[in-house]
């Protein structure tokens, strides 16, 4: 096993109960918001016809079917998602400072392995990409599980089922996590990883020159922010829709491109000659 | 050898190192000595490329530190470099995953030398037996260059005494080591080189075992000239 | 073996002082083997390179001898031996005299006390 790949694995254990637990939250309360939207909805039902003597259609005129998107637009549903999203980003900057201070001194360590320490930071990058996958993972196994979930609990005659593909599509924060084509899947998370490598760059700036790092950090953000939407710039304030979208996607595919692969350039030129403990 | 040639450092306006030259030769036992915030871990850090230099040149065996020389040469920080919630024994198992340096053999005799329990946990340990374990992972890798940071500060008698006896042992046999104290009693018989720093400079390196031949004088006797004039 | 060295000789000289001494005394016995310097610097507490010179010290004086991979060996030759006793005398019976100069004791009454307290003392370590 080859060193970059034993320090993505430390770096997954690193931050395993963690995430063990933010699976756990999410499969509890998702499956609670199944459960509470549920039988929210058959109680209402219950008092319409029982109570209220309404007949079924009457119900379903003045309600409405229950459907899926009512689980979604839960907090129950959205907190977990929330909460994993803001857990992951905190992490991101947790995951390199977390090796700085403390009681250990871990990132002397980590800077004297006899490896190239591009690897541990591609390493550390890696594993916040691999929690977002596998959290994104989760919900896609979720869902089936909590829309038959659904389809136990309230009759077919007061429900309107849902394909997996319309569950997310009704959903936009859905969406953004779980494109339906796997051209838009590798776009989101393609911008995903670039936008991790940027943080981690800005990290190795503040981390090179501390409180002058901050501003060289924001500017570098700056920067790759300009390069990468430079296509997007230039075909609505100089060229006026010059292109076609799929020229502009092409465009944007490069220039994401050289942001990445500019942002490890400058971070190992950071590692390697301006980093200290 | 390890040649470090006129460094300087610069912490913000704070000129630390004002062109430290010396050099340590493997087989002998080189002590920079020092007040503390002279610069003494500066100049481990700055050979182990964990700190940039503002100008000079730090060569090992004649090339610039690259990420091979990790196995040729290692640093004792004087704070453990592994993680709290690992064991003594994870932590050992660390350094043989990532180092082809690494001898279990010998790592298992410093684990019997030092009486530490592979099971415990690197949060629980005292003072002194972090120090030890700090220096367990450090020596029982097969390098040529040794960098100790103040292995004997704060830590209880007994375990500096062990801790003596590491230098006098087949553990550092043949290796060249580099230790920084500000506290020379424990160890004046224990070293070879003497570099004595002062204000981000060397100002007086010597052998100590020929000071005593040739001027009879002890290592705390040429420091009290030096740093009371 | 273990001793406590002054800090303003050098630690290889007195190793080899230490040795004379042991000879001197039939601790060391003519063709003993001894420590390896390596086992030398550890029981002493001292840096192997000092270890290393005092042995070279005394391989040069003839205090020790090396054959081949063998570990080193106390001499077997009189001449050196005896020497060793002699130095040692003399070294001791030379401070010894620039410490009673100073205070001025005629030899007559030095020679007196001194056989009064040696036999004391014998007697009192051959009576332990």
């Amino acid at each position: 096993m080859n060193r970059y790949v034993k320090l993505v694995n430390f770096e997954l254990g690193r931050f395993m109960k963690v995430y063990i637990a933010l699976i756990g939250i999410t499969i509890i309360s998702q499956l609670a918001a199944v459960i509470v939207v549920s039988k929210s909805y058959l109680n209402n039902a219950n008092q319409a016809m029982n109570v209220d003597h309404m007949a079924i259609e009457t119900f379903i005129e003045q309600y409405g079917r229950m459907s899926f998107n009512d689980v979604t637009n839960s907090i129950f549903f959205i907190g977990p998602i929330a909460l994993c999203i803001v857990t992951l980003l905190i992490y991101s900057l947790f995951i390199w400072y977390r090796d700085w201070f403390g009681k250990n001194t871990f990132i002397y360590r980590l800077l004297m392995l006899p490896t190239a320490r591009l690897n541990v930071y591609l390493a550390k990058a890696s594993a916040i990409f691999l929690f977002v996958l596998g959290l994104v993972g989760l919900q896609i196994l979720l869902l089936p599980l909590e829309r038959m979930i659904l389809q136990w609990m309230v009759p077919i005659d007061l429900r309107w089922d849902l394909s997996i593909n319309e569950m997310i599509r009704n959903f936009d924060r859905l969406g953004i996590m779980l494109p339906y084509s796997i051209a838009e899947f590798a776009i989101h998370y393609g911008i995903g990883f670039m936008a991790v490598i940027v943080l981690f760059t800005i990290i190795m700036f503040e981390r090179c020159y501390r409180l002058k790092g901050i501003l060289l950090g924001i500017g570098y953000g700056a920067l790759a922010l300009i390069v990468f939407f430079l296509p997007v710039f230039v075909q609505e304030f100089m060229l006026y829709n010059y292109f076609y979208p799929e020229e502009l996607f092409m465009l944007m595919l490069v220039t994401g491109l050289l942001v990445t692969a500019g942002s490890i350039w400058m971070s190992n030129h950071l590692l390697t000659r301006k980093i200290r403990v | 050898m390890i040649e470090v040639k006129d460094i300087t450092k610069k912490f913000g306006r704070k000129q630390v190192l004002r062109g430290v030259t010396f050099t340590a030769a493997k087989g002998e036992i080189t002590c920079l000595i020092g007040i503390n915030g002279v610069g003494k871990t500066t100049i481990l850090n700055a050979i182990m490329a964990l700190t940039p230099i503002n100008s000079g040149q730090i060569l090992i065996d004649g090339a610039k530190i690259n990420k091979k020389s990790y196995e040729k040469i290692t640093f004792i920080p004087d704070a453990i470099t592994m993680l709290p919630q690992m064991t003594i024994g994870q932590s050992m198992q660390f350094m043989q995953d990532f180092y082809e340096s690494w001898n279990q053999e010998r790592a298992t005799e410093l684990l019997g030398f030092f009486k530490l329990k592979p099971e415990e946990k690197i949060s629980s340990l005292s003072k002194g037996n972090t120090a030890k374990v700090n220096l367990l992972l450090g020596l029982a890798l097969d390098v040529d260059y040794l960098l100790m940071d103040e292995p004997f500060s704060g830590i209880d008698i007994f375990s500096r005494e062990q801790i003596a006896e590491v230098f006098t042992s087949h553990l550092v046999e043949d290796r060249g080591v580099i230790i920084t104290t500000h506290e020379i009693n424990d160890i004046e018989h224990l070293i070879d080189q003497v570099i004595l720093l002062d204000d981000g400079i060397v100002v007086k390196a010597f052998n100590s075992e020929e000071i005593r031949e040739n001027e009879g004088k002890s290592v705390v006797d040429v420091m009290r000239e030096v740093y009371q004039q | 073996m273990s001793v406590s060295f002054n800090k303003r000789d050098p630690v290889y000289i007195q190793v080899v002082r230490q040795f004379k001494e042991k000879i001197a005394t039939g601790t060391f016995e003519p063709g003993q083997e001894i420590p390896s310097r390596r086992e030398l610097a550890n029981q002493l507490k001292i840096n192997p390179n000092t270890a290393q010179r005092a042995y070279k010290e005394m391989e040069e004086e003839g205090l020790i001898y090396t054959e081949g991979n063998n570990p080193s060996r106390i001499t077997k030759d009189e001449h050196v031996l005896a020497a060793v006793r002699g130095e040692l005398l003399e070294e001791a019976v030379d401070s010894f005299i620039t410490s009673i100069r100073r205070i001025q004791v005629p030899f007559d009454e030095l020679v007196e006390v001194m056989k009064e307290k040696y036999q004391r003392q014998s007697e009192e370590e051959g009576g332990k």
